[in-house]
């Protein structure tokens, strides 16, 4: 589609966008680093909490931003790392997009449910449904 | 016939594969991976590992949905997810969470130094491998040893 084959350091950039996805993966792995760990120790306080305390934790803002962080860095990286599983072993363009498709709408449904719920729970809003 | 050796060459080249075969002329050239003719190494295990964590961890995010939808739901609800997350199977699921999240850790700690070009000769790959295979059921057995003699989590 492009003219001649550029190259940086020996090394073929990619001609459309596939190397910037790679490092819009990279750099959500490395975001998930320290968000993971916080998620590790954040398991350790609230196993086998009651639905009180684990509402309290929730009331701070910065738990539920980094939840709320944690919940959407996650998504994107799954959703880019799950992408490259499909690319290598589904050749059939026909389903190769439609799976793409579908999981580009689950990880985004699941993103918004996180949040939806994080935010619910970090304004302490009432247990769902509400107003039944 | 070409046979396998693995002993190293007498001054000719290598490729650190490890193994080497004679060939016919009696020159002594590595082993080249062929479509049967290949050993597991800790790189490959650790690469395919991490694949897997990637499926276990999108699969396993669903249970962290339901932890938040649960609570989101009231009391009620979050009193039936602590009884099925006490439950043995459910012991299991969150020991297998936390195996996940570790090697979420480990292993994409091992990939991202290794996509920054760092730690690709034979013996830090090696070491990082190892540490990316090794490291996640080990710091979730501890995890889990913690969790109960701290009497967060008793059966």
């Amino acid at each position: 589609m492009s003219g001649s084959a550029r190259f940086r350091n020996n090394v073929k950039i990619s001609e459309r966008h596939g190397s910037r996805e790679w490092a819009v993966e990279k750099v959500a792995l490395l975001l998930l680093m320290p968000l993971g760990l916080w998620l590790a120790s954040t398991a350790f306080t609230l196993a086998g909490k009651n639905h009180e305390a684990v509402l309290a934790w929730f009331s701070s803002a910065l738990n539920s931003g980094l939840l709320a962080l944690t919940a959407l860095v996650f998504f994107g990286f799954s959703s880019l790392a799950w992408k490259v599983i499909i690319e290598d072993y589904i050749h059939k363009p026909a389903t190769k997009s439609a799976l793409m498709a579908l999981l580009n709408l689950i990880c985004f449904a699941l993103a918004a449910a996180s949040v939806f719920f994080i935010v619910r729970l970090a304004l302490g809003s009432a247990p769902l449904p509400a107003g039944v | 016939m070409t046979k396998p050796n693995d002993a190293a060459p007498k001054g000719g080249m290598s490729d650190h594969t490890g193994r080497y075969v004679i060939q016919p002329n009696g020159r002594t050239t590595p082993l080249s991976p062929h479509m049967e003719v290949w050993r597991w190494h800790g790189t490959m295990l650790a690469s395919i590992l991490f694949r897997a964590t990637i499926i276990a961890s999108g699969l396993g995010s669903l249970f962290l949905l339901a932890w938040l939808a649960t609570l989101a739901l009231g009391p009620l609800a979050y009193g039936t997810f602590l009884s099925l997350a006490a439950s043995p199977l459910g012991l299991f699921v969150g020991f297998g969470l936390t195996v996940v999240l570790f090697s979420l850790l480990l292993n994409g700690g091992r990939h991202l130094l290794n996509d920054a070009v760092i730690g690709l000769d034979l013996k830090s790959a090696n070491l990082l491998s190892q540490l990316a295979i090794w490291g996640p059921p080990i710091a979730a057995v501890l995890f889990w040893v913690v969790l109960f003699s701290t009497g967060r989590v008793s059966l």
